[in-house]
């Protein structure tokens, strides 16, 4: 079992884990904004930057993410060297020039020292830092795919497809959940939800009557599980509370 | 026909051999872009309308040929006779009727068409006596010009295939440690050691390996892969099928930038020619290798040319980099082991094969062995294509080869390595151009493209002119990069329009490098080179920007004023050239420069035989209007 | 030419017959789909996105992630202003100045009346020849100002240079 050592501490972790894992693991903290447990890690946003050496290369360094980094033995990781503090508060300054009115940059920024960007805001726009969640949650976790990124570069911007409500959406607001600075819009009635300019159908509980689905998302998870018709009638709550008194039947039999 | 083993290959060598001595005299005609443009075709099309006229056989005796670029794009239309060596410039359809009467039918040059050295005045009629010829050692290019890229029997009779069917009576194992003892390192600019490279992908595990050549040469600058992917396409696909053997895979993707359409008509061309003839397939030439090759077209993207996004780019998706803390000879197209080369390290693989590895360590440095191809181009005299042994210096190349500054003006700098390289000034002329003396100086030999800049290069505008177009070409993925280069670029603006402080340059610095730590990508990481090493080589140039509101090469518009000196000669040939007809002035009147309607685009700077017109600083920023 | 949905559609399909059922052949696809239509109609992506079983959402990605696709429609002639660096210093800018002056159209934009579409692109890999400005395939060599002028308004014929000097 490899060991690493995280600023001075010597921890045991894992064959194939990352950096990010084991500082997890144990409560050391690392900023990210692109990172998920559930979704495959992707390096975007550059905030988890660490200054790895190996006594076995003396005299090498190098600044990595550690939500990408595989571990190895005897690896000598840094998470809050000055200039990994520096790297990260340039980062935050930059989405903070990009993003003035995002409170969770603002946050983030300030306590690495940055109040007001040093950088040219920019002033049309939204609180969007194209982390890229949003895409990569509905394609790899939900499977549906129904959104995507236009453009690259400076001009590169999360879109719908040909900038028409999004005809594969399902309604799951999966998206708007893992969105670290609440951009996607999402209204939710007791009957309908509308996200990306589309408005769906709620399905509701049998027996609660609660909204607890869209009616697309129903339909498409029993397509995609091949599940019993009736899998959703029931809202997790009902579900749980029937499952309970099922066993409580049981155990009084 | 179809080889099925190498004894029929070698009959049909034979063969084509004995044709080509048929054959008293060849014109090559150079199909190089360059040459086309200056309309090649056309005197082609001359050449062919009057041989036929006058009945003379032009299937065995004497044979037309269209080439790949010769290389010496500056002096097009570039014709060329074989046996006897001579070489035609600029060479126009009104003198095809006097170059078949002298030098076809009665052996006589055509004194008029022949290069005149401008240094000796003296004219040069051999091929190889030209100085832009005389200092190459071609190997990369060996073929090119010399053959019809799309005929096999071309390239047989120059030696083609000789390498595979070497290689096929080696071991895989032997295959490699011959490129290994030739020292060949990767030519796309990373410099890696190709035997190296191969290995680890023999290593790794996988249901199945590829192969992929990467001929996205997205740097400004460089057109030496277009070259050879035009000029002898069969070179490139032996190279390829060599690799596919001696790292055990059976399929191969030739990755060719969409910006060149003549590349891939002749690479389509000759992999059609060698499904054919069965050097692609199933079976090759009775050894048991099965490989086959696709071409997948780039889609426009200059990060592509990085090789996570290219194996992206050939599955079809978005070229986003990924993290590379696990190689992609491990893990690489489709997560599996990947080869991905360079074309022109493609093609050395076979002259190394048949050659053998000891061969090529005669040329070139300790650490750099044999030739390098660069794209000489920008304020040089002699703009073209040349090879040369690495370890010459970046004097001998520009000066010797390129002939030196055009018009005689000022060398400034000489900018390598594309967006990724950096700025090398006067006084580091001497440096030799291998893969690890230019990258201590902050820049890098890179793939090959070398633009010369004069006093009439501004070096601010240089370095803004990478920042917008890696800008446009990040991928967008990463924040450093996206938005990093995005900020660059804004404090740039801000200097070229007269704006800029002093503490912008300090700001400039500070991000440029954390943008080179910071980013995910090579793109990202060497965005900066440009940006560093023409602040630490050329900082005054910033600084009279920022403090004198002054460009003193005319270039950043808003810190120009044009002004016409009194040696004015009321030529009036920068009346003709001015778009906006801000320059007034008739015979023997010095000429007046309406300020007003200027726009400073320095086409009349350009223009002027007696260099009157000078660049001065304005007064306040802003005063000039753009 | 009007485009209509069943038209776009069966063309497509044709297009689509050459090449694998496969995400690696959309961009091959949308190379053939360019040059048959000048650009890519929404339509044509939508049966892409149909014949190859990828989401419209990555196919939409593509088609403006790369440079050598539009989604609206281009002129008749396209000139491509090369910004290589060779073209750069050696003043390609006054070429693309003097084009933005001529036809009233920026880079990256088309003519109302669809004549001319105005690209400024990527290394044409022709930079000996710099400044080098593309009018459809006709590569212009050493262009100035003044041959923009004559190239758009068709005023003179290009001068002869030739060896005899």
């Amino acid at each position: 079992m490899p060991e690493i050592i995280i600023d001075g501490r010597r921890l045991k972790c894992e064959e194939g884990e990352t950096v990010l894992d084991v500082c997890k693991r144990n409560r050391i903290e690392v900023p990210t904004l692109c990172y998920h447990e559930a979704i495959e890690s992707w390096g975007g946003c550059r905030l988890c930057m660490v200054e790895i050496s190996h006594p076995k290369w003396p005299g090498w360094s190098n600044w990595v993410t550690a939500c990408l980094y595989p571990v190895q033995d005897g690896l000598v990781v840094g998470t809050n060297t000055t200039r990994v503090r520096r790297l990260r508060a340039t980062v935050l300054d930059l989405l903070l020039a990009r993003c003035p009115n995002s409170s969770v940059i603002q946050k983030l920024a300030a306590e690495y020292g940055v109040e007001d960007t040093n950088y040219e805001p920019r002033l049309d726009g939204d609180n969007c830092i194209l982390c890229g969640l949003c895409v990569r949650v509905c394609d790899e976790v939900i499977g549906v795919t129904a959104i995507g990124t236009a453009n690259r570069g400076a001009s590169k911007e999360i879109s719908e497809p040909l900038k028409e409500p999004p005809v594969d959406c399902i309604g799951c607001a999966a998206c708007a959940y893992v969105c670290p600075t609440d951009v996607i819009q999402v209204i939710q009635t007791p009957d309908y939800r509308v996200i990306w300019d589309r408005t769906f159908d709620m399905y509701k509980c049998v027996e609660c009557g609660i909204s607890h689905i869209t009616v697309e998302q129903k339909d498409w998870l029993i397509a995609k599980d091949n599940l019993p018709a009736d899998y959703y009638d029931l809202c997790d709550i009902c579900k749980r509370k029937h499952t309970a008194e099922k066993q409580k039947e049981l155990s009084m039999l | 026909m179809r080889f099925n083993n190498i004894k029929q290959l070698e009959e049909h060598r034979e063969q084509a051999l004995k044709n080509q001595q048929k054959v008293k005299n060849t014109i090559l005609v150079c199909g190089g872009t360059g040459c086309l443009a200056s309309g090649a075709r056309d005197v082609e099309d001359e050449l062919r309308k009057q041989l036929a006229e006058q009945g003379i056989d032009m299937e065995v005796e004497l044979q037309v040929k269209i080439t790949g670029c010769h290389g010496f794009c500056e002096r097009g239309p570039i014709v060329s006779f074989i046996p006897s060596g001579i070489l035609y410039e600029k060479v126009k359809p009104k003198h095809v009727e006097e170059i078949i009467e002298k030098t076809i039918k009665n052996d006589k040059i055509v004194t008029k068409l022949i290069y005149k050295d401008p240094a000796t005045k003296k004219k040069v009629q051999q091929y190889e006596e030209i100085p832009f010829y005389k200092h190459q050692t071609r190997i990369a290019l060996r073929n090119i010009g010399q053959l019809d890229p799309t005929s096999l029997d071309d390239y047989l009779v120059r030696d083609g295939f000789k390498g595979l069917v070497k290689a096929l009576g080696m071991k895989p194992g032997e295959i490699v440690d011959e490129i290994d003892k030739s020292g060949l390192r990767g030519r796309g600019g990373g410099g890696f050691p190709t035997a190296r490279k191969w290995k680890s992908c023999i290593k790794a595990e996988g249901e199945k390996r590829y192969i992929i050549c990467n001929g996205d040469e997205g740097d400004p600058g460089a057109f030496m892969d277009r070259s050879i992917m035009e000029g002898d396409p069969f070179d490139v696909l032996e190279g390829m099928i060599i690799g596919a053997y001696a790292i055990g895979c059976e399929e191969g993707f030739i990755y060719v930038r969409q910006e060149y359409p003549l590349a891939v008509v002749n690479l389509r061309k000759a992999i059609d020619i060698l499904r054919e003839v069965g050097l692609l397939g199933e079976n090759i030439l009775g050894s048991g290798l099965n490989f086959d090759i696709k071409i997948a077209r780039g889609g426009g993207a200059f990060v592509c040319g990085e090789s996570s996004a290219l194996m992206k780019s050939v599955a079809g998706k978005i070229g986003e980099p990924r993290a590379k803390y696990i190689h992609s000879t491990e893990k690489g197209l489709y997560d599996l082991p990947t080869v991905l080369n360079n074309v022109e390290t493609f093609v050395n693989i076979p002259i190394i094969i048949e050659k053998g590895g000891d061969w090529f360590t005669q040329f070139g440095t300790e650490k750099s062995r044999g030739t390098k191809a660069f794209a000489l181009v920008g304020r040089v005299n002699n703009t073209g294509l040349v090879e040369v042994p690495m370890g010459i210096t970046l004097r001998e190349l520009i000066f010797e080869i390129g002939g030196g500054i055009q018009k005689g003006r000022e060398f400034k700098a000489v900018q390598t390595g594309g967006p990724s390289g950096g700025c090398i000034p006067n006084e580091l002329l001497d440096l030799k151009v291998d893969f690890d003396e230019l990258t201590e100086q902050g820049s890098m030999m890179g793939s090959g493209g070398m633009i010369v800049m004069d006093e009439r290069t501004c070096m601010v505008d240089v370095a803004r002119y990478f920042l917008d177009f890696l800008k446009e070409e990040s991928c967008g993925k990463c924040v450093p990069c996206r938005e990093g280069l995005r900020q660059l670029t804004a404090l740039y603006d801000r200097i070229v329009a007269g704006y800029g402080t002093l503490e912008d340059l300090d700001k400039i610095e500070w991000l440029a490098q954390d943008v080179m730590i910071g980013s995910l990508c090579a793109l990202g990481k060497s965005a900066p080179n440009p940006v560093l090493s023409t602040i630490q080589f050329f900082r005054d140039e910033y600084e009279e920007h920022i403090r004198d509101k002054h460009c003193r090469a005319g270039v950043c518009k808003a810190l120009t004023r044009l002004v016409i000196h009194d040696e004015c000669i009321a030529c009036g040939k920068c009346i003709e050239v001015c778009p906006t007809d801000a320059i007034t002035g008739a015979k023997k009147t010095v000429h007046v420069l309406d300020q007003e309607k200027c726009i400073a685009c320095g086409s009349c700077v350009e223009i002027c035989p007696v260099d009157c017109i000078k660049v001065e600083p304005v007064k306040v920023a802003g005063e000039v209007a753009s | 030419m009007t485009l209509t949905v069943e038209s776009v559609n069966s063309r497509i399909d044709e297009i689509c017959a050459d090449y694998p059922v496969d995400e690696a052949s959309l961009i091959e696809i949308l190379h053939d789909i360019s040059s048959e239509y000048n650009f890519l109609p929404a339509d044509a992506l939508r049966r892409v996105s149909e014949r190859l079983d990828v989401p419209i959402a990555r196919v939409y990605g593509v088609a403006t992630f790369y440079k050598g696709f539009s989604l609206t429609p281009r002129g008749k002639t396209i000139i491509r202003v090369c910004k290589g660096t060779a073209c750069h210093v050696r003043g390609g800018d006054r070429n693309l100045d003097e084009l933005q002056r001529i036809l009233g159209i920026g880079a990256g934009e088309t003519s109302e009346d669809l004549e001319y579409t105005l690209e400024v692109v990527n290394c044409v890999g022709a930079c000996a020849m710099a400044p080098v400005v593309v009018e459809n395939e006709t590569y212009h060599r050493n262009a100035t100002p003044t041959d923009m002028k004559r190239m758009i308004t068709g005023e003179g014929s290009d001068e002869d240079e030739g060896g005899d000097e």
